[in-house]
């Protein structure tokens, strides 16, 4: 059998942020370029954040360095990308028992990181965020602001797309690669879902496969990079909670900001040190702390319905005192070019902050194009970032409003709770990254809002099936197969959140999966199958 | 501005108004008691319209349910159903079968065997009985008869083409089609919108010119379950014959035609049948004397207060609000019934959402005795005339072990045996 | 109707939180649609009641504050009915409607409202006090002429201490004043110590439909102060549906001060059959033509319960024969709105109406029935317009037409609402 072979200028590992940033910075000098993924776009830290962009206020006292970055680049992408923010604004609050003199330095260590901190009373502070407790001992207004992470790196991908033909491949693990002369010939892949071999050609490759880089970078024979993983979680709530971004002020610990999502609040973060990146979830005793800790600064939360927990970790530069606590790890960032490992064409960008993800792709941009011998300069930091029809669907609330607007009766709704109409899903078959390759259920939530909502994909993952059955898109039993991984896939987010709200909605998603689907049956079938 | 307070005196007080609280009613009627049900519509229109046994035992799919309920009651011997005789047991279903019979909707008598009902997405899962609309369904897999199967536009997760797809292997005589239903264009549409407009001649009619074209020497044709809402079975007779071929219904997501149709058929039937049904009022608190109880219930204008010799207790579980949890444990919402449970919240649920061994917490639940009398951590009973039945009892699963309408059936049947006898 | 510009952006979720614990909270939905399913609203405007509830969780304040869907939703309160959490979305849908820009409103029921706060009679069809006192002394002028067998019928108006207090839909007395006679009749029959107010006496509250709590406070007030001044021991809702709710609902929400019971005429009319006060019965009705009966949401679901509805029952099968009552399915407190009631009929929007009452047309064709009778004025139009629009031969008719049709006491000229198989049915012998 032959083995399916691609080609392209430039080979970027890796389908978060920084890959995509890279993919669409390279686009951009008029570099062609294959993003491959093992999973699918935000597979590892950038879908597992709680999708800050960071004025640096959270940075300012302990790295002033990466807050001034930080400050930065989120008005690069205010700027450039504005429809994947919400310039929502944020607070810092002390509430009692807090440290009163760590407060009182922090708008010495902003105006040092030059981000704007503004000094507010207790009942101003209430006036921008009822939800706060009486008792308030501090509180400063900071430019935070929320950046959607997934639209953001579908519109990198999509835009790089429409530049040069660059192509983005989901599913492709790198097993290894070729190298001859200390040049890396090609990537040897496996496409995880056939099973088939695949080799990709290019004449540079660049690493950016985040909590995986470490991994990646020793299967091309380099061990210069070194990775601590910090396992952050994150809790979902049902509706938004607040207006803005509200932070505790006190030194980064669990449960010490809520993060709006667009319709949602994020609540987070934990910070535990774990050995391997894969395979993790949030579990009950970490979902425990960060609600305990929250609501000592948001008493509602105490009230509040989360839907779901989840949990990323964040690839963190390896140095002196970080190995114990992953939280006084330098959140730089670092761009290895491997010569002293004796490559001469591979790069691994590694470490760093989502809000600083397009300077990571522009510092691993520059070096590649330089390899290449193209003299184009960045233009990330000027060229507005295009939207897309396929690619605006993962905004919160996004899909509803358009549904209402079109006011098209003939356009079904088929995920209830955020409202994702038939249309949209087409659209997203049609022309979302990834929609050459078979799109599933899971590949069209990640493009949307598919079961995010309230009843987690409970009854949209078998409205959509169906929906996917009637365009032809699943013609074997496999789609039901991939409606069970979605459900179980949602599921390890659901559990640790079940009580109050979510036991009558779980209950009823157990009586419509196992119930009316045979979930359960056809699972233990396959499973003895398979043994 | 209340007008005050109504009362009523009844012999039983069902409360719960699920599989279970509707079969003690009938129950509870057909021993000569004197019944009165309440509760809030709950969770009865999330069912399928299949009735199950005992369809999965040991994680096996098992085809003869009385052999799984002799095993049930070695390996599971607190299951609610293990303390029950096969006989009494299909006596039960028998009984509630026959009264829904009565009252207008027909379903395939206590077998010996478990039935293959048919599924939306082209599976089949073990039942016992099924509703009369939806047994040719069956009789046309197993011969693999040459079967059309009809969806709707605008109707959403039911797919006659994922039917057709997923049953493909085992039945290759079946085809798909899609219609518009008649005076549905351009809209999305609910099962149950369509089975109220399949109650009136004229839409039967057009949709069954819609079908014929379609036929093709089929010789049945499945629909989702939209045939009528209150007489199901006069609705295919009639669609049978100007279609000229066997009509079966196949269940659909929720909110479902199935549920709906048995709710409506109890709350239109009951009052005929001498219960007081009240099927709109929660039971808001009970107090307990040595003779009974009073329930205490508020209606929008008007509160009820309902003197009641015996209570039986079949409010189900989260869904349905018999049960609740906070983050720490969960608690029954009525009478703080005790129940046994474990420490932590993260033994609740184990890690993969479909293990087959199902999640511990659905085998949480309130604790009865041989007479289903809710007992105490000593063994002793709560109160002498409390009873419960159904869903809320602890130590099953009844999704997982396909012994829902079985569960609640069964166990009925004995907490109102048992309280017609503490009751003389 | 189009969206509108003026108005309020109400914040729903803080809105629902405010109705707490009453509305249950919006938060425990499980998104299973049971509310959509089985309500007529569904699909107007695109909305439905899950609709309504998920926008609210998705902070689509905007849209929900302008949707013209919130004058569809006729505040049935089925969904409520059938969510097993409880959620009831006509309370936020109240709100919406509050939040409207007045002369955004749908004018119908605009103009109604503001009639009825013209006069203290509070008729929405600008009936003053002095009008109705004029029309009821006319009208029992004309009967006590025509129809020599009541010649000594009283019609108390403002009489102290009378035990009953019995209001009066407007359309009677302003379009069809002989409407009035069949109930006068009943109650004369029955020997019923009683009296109309000159002040509150009108059976409708439009201000309650506009969503302004300050008028429909307004007219419950007046009403209280009527009644409460006549020292009549029980207030007896006439054949009407919202006006029944709208009082004890409004003594609740403003917490006003009633010495009076609120009771609806069908109780009384089956309390005086029980009691062989109304001996009536079915011999009249001899071809076995056949009836049905809609359950007013307001009188039956949003108020008295089941009971309502038995009582309902209990009348029409005494008047017209067991064999020859069909019910509509579903019924009782599941019954269905028509898609007449909270203020749709008067609306201007038919083709949205009418797609809403199509539900409740076939209802009634699949009962097959030759009449249905409803005691609330709204309901009986809307099942009449219905009936014409979609092709129905049926005949929607009030309970009194057919009480006094039993007894034998219903005149030529009181058979607007019969067809022709009974216009000549039981007339009373010439005298």
């Amino acid at each position: 059998m032959s083995v399916r072979t691609y080609e392209a200028d430039v080979l970027v590992i890796g389908g978060g942020a920084t890959g995509s940033g890279v993919m669409r910075d390279l686009a951009l000098r008029g570099i062609n370029c294959i993003l491959i993924d093992r999973k699918d776009l935000n597979a590892g830290a950038s879908g597992g954040n709680h999708g800050l962009l960071h004025s640096g206020g959270r940075y300012a006292t302990a790295d002033a360095e990466t807050a001034a970055e930080c400050r930065h680049e989120g008005d690069i992408l205010k700027r450039l990308a504005p429809e994947c923010i919400d310039d929502c604004g944020g607070l810092f609050v002390a509430v009692v028992g807090d440290d009163e003199a760590f407060a009182a330095k922090f708008p010495e260590h902003c105006r040092v990181a030059g981000i704007p901190c503004e000094a507010l009373s207790a009942a101003e502070a209430r006036e921008r965020e009822p939800a706060l407790p009486e008792a308030i001992l501090a509180a400063y207004a900071v430019p935070d602001a929320t950046i959607d992470p997934f639209r953001i790196v579908l519109e990198n991908v999509g835009h790089a797309e429409r530049l040069n033909d660059s192509s983005y491949l989901p599913h492709m693990e790198i097993e290894g690669f070729e190298i001859i002369d200390g040049t890396v010939a090609k990537a040897l892949c496996r496409d995880r879902r056939s099973g088939a071999a695949v080799e990709i050609r290019a004449r540079q490759f660049v690493n950016a496969s985040g909590a995986w880089a470490e991994k990646v970078a020793r299967l091309a024979g380099c061990s210069d990079v070194s990775l601590l993983y910090s396992k952050g979680t994150l809790l979902i709530s049902n509706t938004r909670v607040t207006n803005g971004v509200v932070n505790r002020l006190r030194l980064p610990d669990d449960g010490d900001i809520l993060v709006p999502g667009g319709t949602v609040s994020l609540l987070g973060t934990s910070s535990v040190t774990v050995d391997d990146p894969d395979g993790i979830a949030p579990t009950v005793p970490e979902v425990d702390r960060i609600l305990a800790e929250g609501a000592a600064m948001l008493p509602v939360l105490n009230e509040t319905r989360f839907v779901r927990a989840f949990s990323g970790v964040r690839p963190l530069l390896k140095s002196a005192g970080s190995e114990a606590d992953g939280r006084k790890a330098n959140r730089g960032f670092a761009l290895f070019d491997h010569e002293d490992q004796g490559l001469s064409n591979f790069a691994t960008v590694a470490g760093g902050k989502f809000t600083t993800f397009r300077l990571m792709a522009e510092k691993a941009g520059d070096l590649v194009a330089a390899r290449l011998g193209n003299a184009e300069p960045c233009k990330t930091n000027l060229e507005p970032l295009p939207s897309g029809d396929a690619l605006r669907w993962t905004e919160p609330g996004a899909a509803a409003r358009d549904w209402y607007k079109r006011a098209d009766p003939t356009d079904m709704v088929l995920c209830e709770c955020e409202m994702v109409a038939r249309s949209a899903v087409d659209t997203i078959l049609a022309d979302a990254p990834g929609a050459e390759d078979h799109m599933s259920l899971k590949a069209i939530a990640l493009r949307s809002r598919i079961g995010k909502g309230a009843c987690q994909g409970a009854f949209c993952s078998m409205r959509v099936t169906s929906h996917l059955y009637d365009r032809g898109v699943y013609d074997s039993p496999d789609g039901l197969r991939q409606m069970r991984d979605f459900v179980n896939e949602r599921y390890k987010g659901i559990r640790p959140v079940l009580w109050g709200a979510q036991m009558p909605q779980t209950e009823l998603a157990e009586i419509l999966h196992c119930g009316l689907a045979g979930m359960d049956l056809a699972a233990a079938e396959e499973g003895a199958d398979s043994k | 501005m209340k007008r005050g307070t109504r009362k009523i005196e009844t012999q039983l007080a069902v409360i719960g108004t699920g599989i279970a609280g509707f079969a003690a009613s009938i129950f509870a009627r057909q021993r000569g008691l004197d019944v009165a049900q309440f509760g809030h519509s709950g969770a009865m229109a999330y069912t399928t319209g299949y009735l199950d046994l005992l369809g999965v035992h040991d994680r096996r799919v098992r085809q003869d349910p009385w052999a799984a309920l002799d095993e049930l009651r070695q390996d599971e011997p607190l299951h609610p159903m293990s303390g029950l005789s096969n006989t009494s047991i299909r006596a039960a279903f028998d009984g509630f079968t026959d009264a829904l019979g009565e009252m207008g909707i027909g379903y395939t008598k206590a077998g010996d065997r478990n039935l293959s009902g048919l599924l939306p997405n082209g599976l089949a899962k073990p039942t016992f009985s099924v509703p009369d609309t939806m047994l040719p369904g069956i009789t046309a897999l197993e011969s693999g008869a040459r079967t059309l199967v009809v969806d709707f536009e605008g109707l959403q997760g039911f797919s006659a083409k994922a039917f057709e797809v997923n049953f493909r292997d085992r039945w290759p005589a079946l085809r798909s089609a899609r219609l518009t239903f008649p005076g549905m264009e351009n809209r999305q549409v609910f099962p149950e919108v369509l089975a109220r407009s399949l109650e009136t001649s004229v839409t039967q009619q057009a949709l069954a010119e819609l079908i014929r074209p379609l036929l093709n020497g089929v010789e049945y044709v499945g629909l989702p379950a939209i045939l009528g809402m209150h007489m199901p079975d006069e609705v295919r007779a009639r669609m049978e014959e100007i279609i000229g071929v066997r009509l079966f219904e196949i269940p659909t997501i929720p909110p479902a035609v199935p549920g709906i149709r048995l709710r409506e058929t109890f709350e239109r039937s009951f009052p005929e049948m001498g219960v007081k049904l009240e099927p709109q009022l929660k039971v808001a608190e009970v107090d307990f004397r040595s003779s009974g109880a009073t329930l205490h219930l508020h209606g929008p204008m008007e509160d009820l207060e309902v003197e009641a010799s015996a209570v039986l207790l079949a409010t189900g579980r989260f869904l349905s609000g018999g049960l609740k949890s906070d983050q720490e444990s969960l608690s029954e919402t009525l009478l703080d019934l005790p129940i046994s449970q474990p420490q932590d919240r993260d033994e609740w649920f184990r890690q993969e959402y479909l293990d087959p061994r199902g999640h511990p917490i659905n085998r949480l639940g309130v604790e009865v005795d041989g007479r289903f009398q809710p007992v105490a951590a000593d063994g002793a009973p709560i109160h002498e005339r409390l009873f419960a039945a159904g869903a809320i009892l602890a130590h099953q699963d009844w999704v997982r072990q396909r012994c829902g309408a079985g569960l609640a059936i069964a166990t009925a049947h004995a907490a109102t045996e048992a309280a017609a006898a503490a009751l003389g | 109707m189009g969206a509108h510009s003026g108005g309020n952006t109400l914040d729903f979720l803080k809105v629902a939180n405010d109705l707490l614990p009453d509305g249950a909270s919006y938060d425990a939905c499980v998104g299973c649609g049971i509310c959509a399913s089985g309500c007529p609203a569904s699909g107007l405007f695109g909305m439905d009641p899950r609709r309504f509830i998920n926008m609210a969780m998705l902070g689509m304040n905007e849209e929900l504050s302008t949707t013209p869907w919130v004058w569809a939703c006729t505040q049935c309160k089925r969904c409520a009915y059938l969510c097993p959490m409880g959620i009831d979305v006509s309370q936020l849908v109240g709100a919406a409607r509050g939040a409207w820009a007045t002369e955004d409103k749908p004018k119908g029921i605009v103009r109604s409202c503001a009639a009825q706060k013209l006069d203290e009679s509070t008729s929405a069809m600008g009936l003053m006090s002095e009008d109705f006192v004029e029309i009821v002394e006319e009208t029992l002028e004309e009967l006590h002429e025509n129809q020599p067998r009541f010649a000594d019928l009283k019609v108390p108006i403002d009489k102290k201490g009378a035990k009953f207090v019995i209001n009066q839909n407007s359309r009677e007395p302003a379009v069809e004043p002989e409407e009035m006679a069949p109930l006068w009749k009943i109650l004369d029959y029955v020997g019923a110590d009683w009296t109309y107010s000159s002040k509150g006496w009108a059976a409708e509250n439009f201000c309650m439909f506009t969503g302004d709590l300050d008028s429909w406070k307004e007219m419950v007030t007046t009403r209280v102060d009527a009644m409460n001044a006549l020292e009549s021991e029980i207030w007896i809702n006439t054949e009407c549906g919202h006006s029944f709710f709208t009082i004890w609902q409004g003594i609740e929400k403003f917490g006003l001060t009633a010495n009076f019971e609120a009771e609806s005429l069908v109780t009384y009319y089956a309390q005086w059959i029980r009691e062989g006060k109304l001996p009536v019965n079915s011999d009249w009705n001899k071809n076995n033509v056949k009836f049905t009966v809609q359950d007013p949401c307001q009188l039956v679901r949003k108020s008295i319960g089941d009971q309502a509805a038995e009582d309902l029952r209990f009348v029409v099968k005494t008047l017209v024969g067991e064999e020859n009552f069909v019910d509509m399915q579903p019924c009782r407190s599941a019954n269905y709105c028509c898609g007449g009631g909270g203020g749709f009929l008067q609306a201007g929007m038919a083709s949205e109406r009418r797609a809403y009452g199509k539900r409740k047309f076939d209802q009634v064709i699949a009962t097959e029935a030759d009449y249905v009778l409803t005691p609330c004025h709204n309901c009986h139009s809307q099942i009449e317009d219905v009936g014409d629009h979609f092709g129905g031969a049926y005949t929607v008719t009030h309970l009194w037409t057919l009480i006094c049709l039993s007894l034998g006491i219903l005149g030529p000229d009181e058979r607007k609402y019969l067809g022709p198989d009974l216009a000549d049915i039981n007339l009373p012998e010439e005298e």
